[in-house]
């Protein structure tokens, strides 16, 4: 099944960019009325809003009324190294992206419904949601004075863009119709800044305490920093992987963890703990959970794979909290990350016994709790943490018809944040609910409110992990569903898009049949009764 | 008269519609997943496969032959119960895909006798039980969290905890062992803390206590290191607090290596055919002491055992009848009698309120009371501590059963004055 990664993304993206090059001579430096071009029933228009955010849109001949203006996730706002995985070699860039990683299939799509697209590159990258839901109004403004016979305005994004989208639902809700969130990131700001803050601090705590994570200076000292701890946390990250069924533990590894390696407590065990206290998915792209080689069923799903699958989980996690946390420190101006007052025991509590092997047991977590315990914390600047909020804030609250599409492994935005926006509206539709009864009881007229969410998983299989002839888990295999980042199919996007295009032209979602019939048409799962645990900091 | 007849006619039409209009516009109730007007679907996930299914493997079947006996008996409020099985193999990750396949797939109505306290708690948490209502009746785990409505709220505890356990043993050790050198193996997460608290409170202070991760019993060369820890410190009595497969791994190395202290098995660890099954021989267990809440699968003089005995023939192919079947048993005994106090209209909710207002005077086997209540799920309350015969048996010392009951708390240990409920006419709910 093809689906979006990182890699393709940023090589699509260069095509967008190329093609831009093609259809137009003079990019606007600021606002000002776009340049089009039409090509066989196709135009294409690009421009710059006032702050200098690029944007392109696009429509046909056939233009239904409808545009879809789409909110990429996180690009770093700096330049990356060669050598860093994922990223390496990454240049700035603001490309505009009128469509989930400019990806043909699904712009041919879209286009070929009737829909109209559109999307901006922002001004800047990094923690940006203020700037991009700016250029997202003014562009909705450009669209419609450029499209006169626009009706409908469905906002949304991937990633960190579906805070972009959120925010623009909730701050301007008169510019949208619907609303589609895909691989979601909606999650209180303390929440997403603990999830990667903690993952962090247990990780330097452990294995390599000269990794800075948190207060990064200011200006090019401050960039260099984030590039050497970007050096030092997937040098320490390979070790641990060659570590993994020894456990031995990086030589970059504190005192104390050298000290845990001397009682004969795994490195991985370690990992694994530092998974389990941040959150992280203890499934990953090529780990089940419950698959183990020939000879070891059962010891290896018990011992072994959560720690592979934290391994593979944390790249990521380490990557973004280290780019996010530098990005977020220097425009809120101090640290933002705070675990003064984190009791990490009881964040483990309820699944320790569940991983008891992995982790080595009571004895061994005791001791790993306790190296935690007597650790130095993280203390926040008020200010940096209240001005952090103003930057990424969301109150969840559904205003529009929103279509919800979660993967239940996410490592990057993990499931928990769509359960928050699910549980949210469960209460939100309690409240409308309970209102409508009043409102019952005074007229004896009963007006039940409009389901307003639809909730789309991406679940996790229960057995895919492929192992070598040498008995290790094929890391190189095709990836298992429901596991990654945002790594959905064209036809997924679509068809969120479509549900989305749909519910902003009708104002109502279908009955559950046709939704479920769709999202099982491309793999997806609607399921009212499928939950997930929330974030680790909020229960 | 017939113009009459049609004016009332149209009348019952338009009360009809408007009563129709009422409905469609005010939410329905939807009906309970797993509930028909002829059917309840219950589902287990439990070790079929793997270390730690001997013996635990034997328990769906008992649960599926007691329901099909009342089934074949006209059913729980004319409806016929069914059971449907999943292999989780002991892998928590596993059962936690089991429970969610249980609830979403096969769309069952509860859960029942989900095994292993680390299978519990991970399906309890990632399968999001209390968030959804979801019944966990009976789980098969001793720990005593599991008891606590306010944690675990659709959750509801059978065995007697780990805690009320060691602490009854702690009561024999300083009956009979006073001033001996204790020796402990135990599971080194949440049941062998259980564990260690209850020995905690009965003042027993270890000469040694090893420590194991819980499925390290099945890496080679792991069990037989407890022993050699256990032989340097030489204690006089041994408790071997873990799952059968820890206890057969603990019992096979000791015979291997010719060390014979007193044994005392926890109830987990301690069915002589699971054990028989791992090759341990009963002959090596004779003597052993061990404690159990219901009667000796041997006692076929009691009443339930009998009855449970007749069923496992006639509806079970006659497997070997063991404190499994016991178990297994009844946890659906138990069921049945909840889901008939539920009524007809069977919701979930219905269901965990007719256990919490009327389990605790359920006819069941134990031979100590049931702790259920509006604010406790506890199950069974103690324990009757008795002796290995040569053939494996486990039987009450001096021929009669000497039931302590105790809480998971620092309550005493105190001799059960509990009368059992009678079984009612043929082992069916009244």
């Amino acid at each position: 099944m093809k689906t979006i990664s990182i890699k393709k993304r940023l090589v699509a993206l260069a095509a967008v960019a190329a093609l831009i090059t093609g259809v137009t001579t003079v990019v606007p430096a600021q606002a000002a009325d776009p340049a089009c071009t039409t090509a066989s029933y196709v135009t294409t228009c690009v421009g710059a809003t006032s702050d200098t955010a690029p944007y392109m849109f696009i429509t046909t001949a056939a233009f239904n009324g409808t545009v879809l203006v789409w909110s990429h996730g996180l690009r770093p706002n700096v330049d990356i190294p060669l050598g860093i995985p994922g990223y390496g070699g990454y240049k700035v860039t603001n490309t505009p992206e009128p469509a989930p990683g400019g990806d043909k299939a699904i712009i041919t799509a879209l286009l070929g419904a009737g829909y109209g697209i559109a999307g901006s590159g922002f001004s800047r990258q990094g923690v940006n949601v203020q700037q991009a839901v700016a250029a997202n109004v003014e562009l909705i403004g450009i669209f419609k004075k450029k499209n006169p016979t626009t009706k409908k305005v469905v906002a949304w994004g991937a990633s960190l863009g579906t805070l972009i989208t959120q925010t623009l639902a909730e701050k301007h809700p008169e510019l949208v119709d619907s609303v589609a969130l895909v691989c979601p990131a909606t999650a209180p700001t303390d929440a997403l800044i603990s999830y990667f803050g903690d993952f962090m601090w247990g990780f330097k705590t452990f294995f390599d305490p000269t990794i800075k994570g948190f207060g990064y200076s200011a200006g090019a000292a401050g960039y260099a920093e984030a590039m050497g701890d970007l050096v030092k946390f997937f040098t320490a990250l390979g070790k641990l992987q060659a570590g993994l069924v020894s456990g031995a533990w990086p030589d970059t590894s504190s005192a104390a963890g050298k000290a845990l390696e001397a009682a004969k407590v795994p490195s991985r065990s370690a990992l694994t703990l530092v998974g389990l206290m941040a959150g992280v998915p203890m499934r990953s792209e090529h780990i089940d959970g419950t698959s183990g080689p020939v000879g070891s069923e059962q010891l290896f799903p018990l011992a072994i794979a959560p720690a592979v699958a934290v391994l593979e989980n944390a790249g990521t996690v380490g990557l973004a909290e280290i780019l996010l946390m530098s990005d977020g420190e220097a425009q809120a101006g101090g640290i933002v990350f705070d675990n003064t007052k984190t009791d990490y025991a009881a964040r483990v509590d309820a699944d320790k016994d569940v991983y008891t092997m992995a982790l080595s047991g009571n004895t061994a977590i005791e001791a790993m709790l306790g190296v935690l315990g007597q650790s130095p914390r993280v203390t926040a600047s008020a200010a940096a943490a209240s001005k952090v909020k103003s930057l990424l804030s969301i109150d969840g609250t559904v205003k529009h018809p929103t279509v919800l599409l979660t993967t239940e492994s996410d490592q990057f935005t993990v499931a928990g944040a769509g359960q928050w926006m699910i549980d949210g509206y469960a209460q939100q539709y309690a409240d409308a609910k309970a209102a409508a009864f009043k409102a019952y009881q005074a007229s004896k007229s009963y007006t039940a409110p409009t389901n307003n969410l639809v909730a789309l998983w991406a679940k996790t299989g229960d057995k895919y992990t492929k192992f070598t002839a040498a008995g290790s888990p094929d890391l190189s295999a095709t990836a298992g569903a429901g596991t990654g980042h945002c790594k959905y199919t064209p036809a997924q996007y679509v068809a969120v898009a479509k549900m989305a295009a749909n519910v902003a032209n009708t104002g109502k979602f279908p009955s559950g049949g046709p939704i479920a019939t769709a999202a099982r048409k491309v793999g997806l799962s609607y399921d009212n009764k499928f939950r997930v645990p929330l974030f680790r900091t909020l229960g | 008269m017939i113009r009459k007849n049609r004016r009332k006619l149209i009348s019952a039409s338009a009360v009809i519609a408007a009563g129709s209009m009422l409905l469609a516009a005010t939410p329905a109730q939807a009906a309970e997943q797993g509930v028909s007007a002829t059917s309840i679907k219950l589902g287990i996930t439990i070790p079929m496969t793997g270390i730690a299914s001997p013996g635990y493997n034997k328990i769906p079947g008992a649960m599926k032959a007691y329901f099909d006996y009342v089934n074949a008996n006209g059913g729980v409020n004319g409806r016929k119960i069914t059971l449907v099985v999943k292999d989780d193999q002991y892998i928590p990750t596993l059962a936690v895909a089991k429970a969610n396949e249980l609830i979403l797939k096969d769309k069952v109505f509860a859960l029942i006798g989900t095994l292993g306290t680390a299978s519990t708690k991970a399906i309890s948490r990632s399968a999001q039980l209390s968030a959804r209502g979801i019944p966990s009746l009976f789980v098969n785990t001793g720990f005593s969290g599991f008891a606590d409505k306010k944690a675990y709220p659709t959750s509801f505890s059978i065995l007697p905890s780990y805690q009320m356990e060691a602490k009854v043993i702690g009561k024999y050790l300083d009956d009979n062992y006073a001033g001996k050198k204790i020796g402990l193996i135990y599971q080194d997460d949440d049941f062998g803390v259980d564990a260690l608290n209850g020995f905690k409170q009965a003042g027993i202070n270890f000469a040694i206590k090893v420590p194991y991760a819980a499925g390290s019993q099945g890496v080679a060369g792991v069990a037989g290191t407890w022993i050699t820890k256990l032989q340097a410190a030489a204690p006089d009595v041994v408790i071997l607090f873990g799952v059968s497969s820890a206890t057969a791994a603990a019992l096979g190395n000791a015979y291997a290596y010719k060390y014979a202290p007193k044994w005392i098995l926890g109830s987990v660890g301690g069915d002589a055919t699971t054990l028989a099954a791992s090759k341990v021989p009963p002959a090596f267990l004779a003597g052993a002491k061990g404690l159990s809440f219901a009667p000796a699968p041997s006692d076929s003089a009691d009443e339930y055992i009998k009855m449970f005995m007749d069923v496992n023939t006639t509806y079970n192919k006659g497997v070997a009848f063991d404190n499994n079947i016991v178990a297994g048993m009844t946890s659906a005994f138990l069921a049945v009698q909840a889901i008939k106090a539920a009524g007809p209209n069977l919701t979930r909710k219905g269901l965990m309120s007719a256990i919490e207002k009327g389990a605790s005077t359920f006819a069941n086997p134990a031979l100590t009371p049931l702790g259920y209540s509006a604010t406790s799920h506890v199950g069974a309350t103690g324990y009757w501590i008795g002796t290995y015969d040569a053939t494996g048996a486990l039987k009450p010392d001096g021929g009669k059963y000497t039931v302590y009951t105790t809480d998971s708390g620092t309550g005493p240990v105190v001799l059960s004055n509990y009368k059992r409920p009678a079984m009612p006419a043929k082992g069916l709910p009244n």
